[in-house]
């Protein structure tokens, strides 16, 4: 009986094919709309996972400004002494920390030959420990990191090329590095850094073109009278630090804030206003997260919107259909056919339509999503691409078919149910006589 | 009651209520009919007929008086029974031949047999053998669409037929055809009242007369019978 009623209402299906694929588009569309967004949703935010973790996920970094949600570093004061940094370093969740102290260059220049001097301008400068090129993941490709108390530099692959490409500054190549309070100091270029570790989103914000360490080309002081006596303290604005593993970073965090809230050095020089503001890796990625959840919250909203609509669309036409044939249902039921049999005729029509529906938005989605997904990557390239490496890959679920089967068939009962009962409760004698 | 009465009725009353207006359609009916009977049910449009042929062929409910099928009392049944009786024991051909449309001729018979719960296996057979009888095996995969109004009312004749009923009830079947294909339809119930049939004719045509052995004229809601 089951398996004569599908055939019954298969046959009606295709006896109005346009009706039928056009209610079928409804749903169609709704079903396919959530899985390219989710879809490309998932994909772009594993894509951005992937970039971060580039970038250490233990690291951290430690600023002042306010501690709001999202924390705001404000760069204008420089607070953190070499002390701070060494008591930080002994925290027990820390693995390292470094200094950082931005330098602002007015200028770079070389020496060609004995009296020419070619100039180049200067972007910033950071100054920090050697460490700092493990905890920023910053790869070496030729040459060594720098060292401490050295006029030794690093540079990135991009600075070599600040005189022109057809005289790139090479390994031992000396250049005068003039900061913007016009001392001007000599380096000697070490290291060159990996062409991949310039470009991912995190260190494109953090990466400098020329780094080194903080002696001697730091210089920034802050004073403090102490018996009328001033002192005059090298101070950093941030420093870099990372926990010994991703458990810790939490445990380390709070260490640190501990520290700086309790007789560090840097409490004494911070303005009243700002607070001690860590931002973790894992800070960032949970923030992109749940930005992207909100989205994907909001447009998921919109295609449940489009597929209820794709569910009154069946509804519509299903009460249609029910009228139109009011006359052979009738009928059917003086030849015998019981309540429930018209019942199931027009539930099942709703259902096939919910559930192809659903199989179709599927095989649209998928297709949609890769499509999508295409597009995406062909944009991320036309943007220039620096901040991104690699490209975004297709992340789809297998489960959709489940869940859109489930959603699809759900929607196709829900929105038969009322004109199969309107079908089934059909005094036939009224019904016959019907035209 | 004795064996051979299929139908018999009893004080039969149905009265419609159209807001404050009462109509009654059927007023104390009380016939027998008995096996093998060709029945003309004659009279006006207006006189009840349709409303005695939908209580007979259990589409309907009198409002008193009783209906018994083959002995049993159709007045005490619920809905579900009333169909599994429809489609055991009446077969309905109607004027307008009321083919499901979107089907083919032969999908049409077996879909009696589907509510009769027939096997599937002995559908189709049966469906092929009722339509060669009938003359139209070329058009057994034809939609009614693509049918005569002739070929029509014999498929509505093979479905009616499908499941061996007790009774046909066949309410103007000549009604839209032309004279001769009408004829050809009138023989054929003839021959199937020959083979043993009951049938229940209900028409206002008075040349169809003397294919019936009963005449049954209705008048306001009321039986009389003459030979």
């Amino acid at each position: 009986m089951i398996a004569d009623v599908f055939i019954m209402s298969v046959d009606a299906l295709r006896s109005h094919k346009v009706r039928t694929f056009l209610t079928l588009l409804g749903i169609i569309i709704g079903i396919s709309s959530v899985i390219i967004v989710t879809t490309a949703g998932d994909s772009v935010s594993y894509f951005v996972q992937g970039q971060m973790n580039i970038f250490d996920p233990t690291a951290m970094l430690i600023g002042v400004g306010t501690a709001s949600d999202p924390p705001r570093i404000s760069f204008t004061q420089s607070v953190f002494t070499d002390n701070d940094v060494k008591k930080i370093q002994d925290l027990p969740s820390v693995k390292n920390v470094a200094p950082v102290g931005v330098i602002p260059l007015r200028k770079i220049s070389i020496r060609n030959g004995l009296l020419k001097w070619e100039n180049a301008p200067g972007g910033s400068m950071y100054a920090s420990a050697p460490e700092m090129l493990d905890i920023l993941k910053l790869e070496i490709e030729e040459g060594r990191a720098f060292k401490e108390g050295k006029n030794e530099i690093v540079v990135t692959k991009t600075t070599t090329e600040l005189f022109g490409k057809d005289q790139p500054l090479k390994i031992g190549d000396t250049v005068y590095i003039q900061r913007i309070d016009s001392k001007t100091i000599r380096a000697k270029i070490v290291g060159i850094l990996k062409e991949s570790s310039e470009g991912n989103v995190l260190t494109q914000l953090t990466t400098p073109s020329i780094l080194g360490p903080t002696d001697p080309f730091y210089s920034t002081f802050i004073g403090s009278n102490v018996g009328g006596i001033l002192h005059r303290i090298t101070a950093y604005i941030i420093l870099y630090a990372t926990a010994i593993d991703t458990e810790h970073v939490d445990e380390a965090k709070t260490e640190i804030i501990d520290y700086l809230n309790r007789g560090s050095d840097a409490s004494k020089y911070k303005k009243e206003k700002y607070d001690f503001v860590i931002v973790t890796q894992q800070y960032i990625i949970d923030r992109i997260d749940r930005v992207m959840g909100v989205i994907k919250m909001l447009v998921t909203t919109i295609a449940l919107i489009s597929l209820a609509v794709g569910g009154i669309g069946i509804a519509n036409i299903m009460f249609a259909t029910v009228t139109e044939r009011t006359r052979e249902i009738g009928t059917m039921m003086a030849i015998g056919a019981k309540r429930r049999f018209i019942l199931q005729l027009f539930l099942y029509q709703s259902t096939i339509i919910g559930l192809m529906g659903a199989i179709l938005g599927v095989i649209l989605g998928a297709s949609g999503s890769a499509f999508v997904i295409q597009v995406l990557n062909t944009y991320i390239k036309d943007l220039g691409g620096t901040a991104f490496s690699g490209s975004i890959a297709l992340n789809f679920s297998l489960q959709w078919f489940g869940i859109a089967v489930i959603f699809g068939v759900f929607t196709g009962i829900a929105a038969g149910v009322l004109p199969a009962r309107k079908a089934a409760k059909m005094d036939p004698v009224v019904a016959l006589r019907y035209s | 009651m004795s064996d051979n009465i299929i139908i018999e009725t009893r004080s039969l009353t149905k009265i419609y209520r159209t807001g404050k207006v009462e109509f009654k359609a059927l007023n104390n009916v009380s016939i027998k009919i008995k096996k093998g009977d060709f029945i003309a049910l004659m009279g006006p449009s207006g006189s009840g007929k349709t409303t005695l042929m939908n209580i007979l062929g259990c589409l309907d409910r009198s409002t008193s008086g009783e209906v018994f099928l083959e002995g049993q009392n159709l007045s005490t049944l619920h809905d579900s029974q009333l169909a599994e009786i429809r489609s055991k024991k009446i077969g309905f051909v109607f004027q307008t031949f009321n083919l499901i449309t979107n089907i083919s001729a032969i999908k049409n018979i077996e879909l009696s047999m589907i509510f009769a719960e027939v096997q599937r296996s002995s559908r189709e057979a049966i469906a092929l053998e009722l339509l060669k009888n009938l003359g139209l095996e070329k058009v057994t995969k034809n939609l009614p669409s693509e049918l005569s109004g002739g070929q029509q009312q014999r498929v509505a004749l093979a479905r009616a037929l499908a499941n061996n009923p007790s009774i046909i009830l066949a309410d103007e079947p000549t009604g839209n055809l032309d004279s001769t294909t009408g004829l050809q339809i009138m023989n054929l119930l003839k021959s199937i009242n020959k083979q043993g049939k009951t049938i229940l004719l209900v028409t206002h045509d008075s040349s169809l007369k003397k294919y019936a052995n009963r005449i049954i004229t209705m008048k306001d809601g009321e039986v009389s019978e003459h030979r």
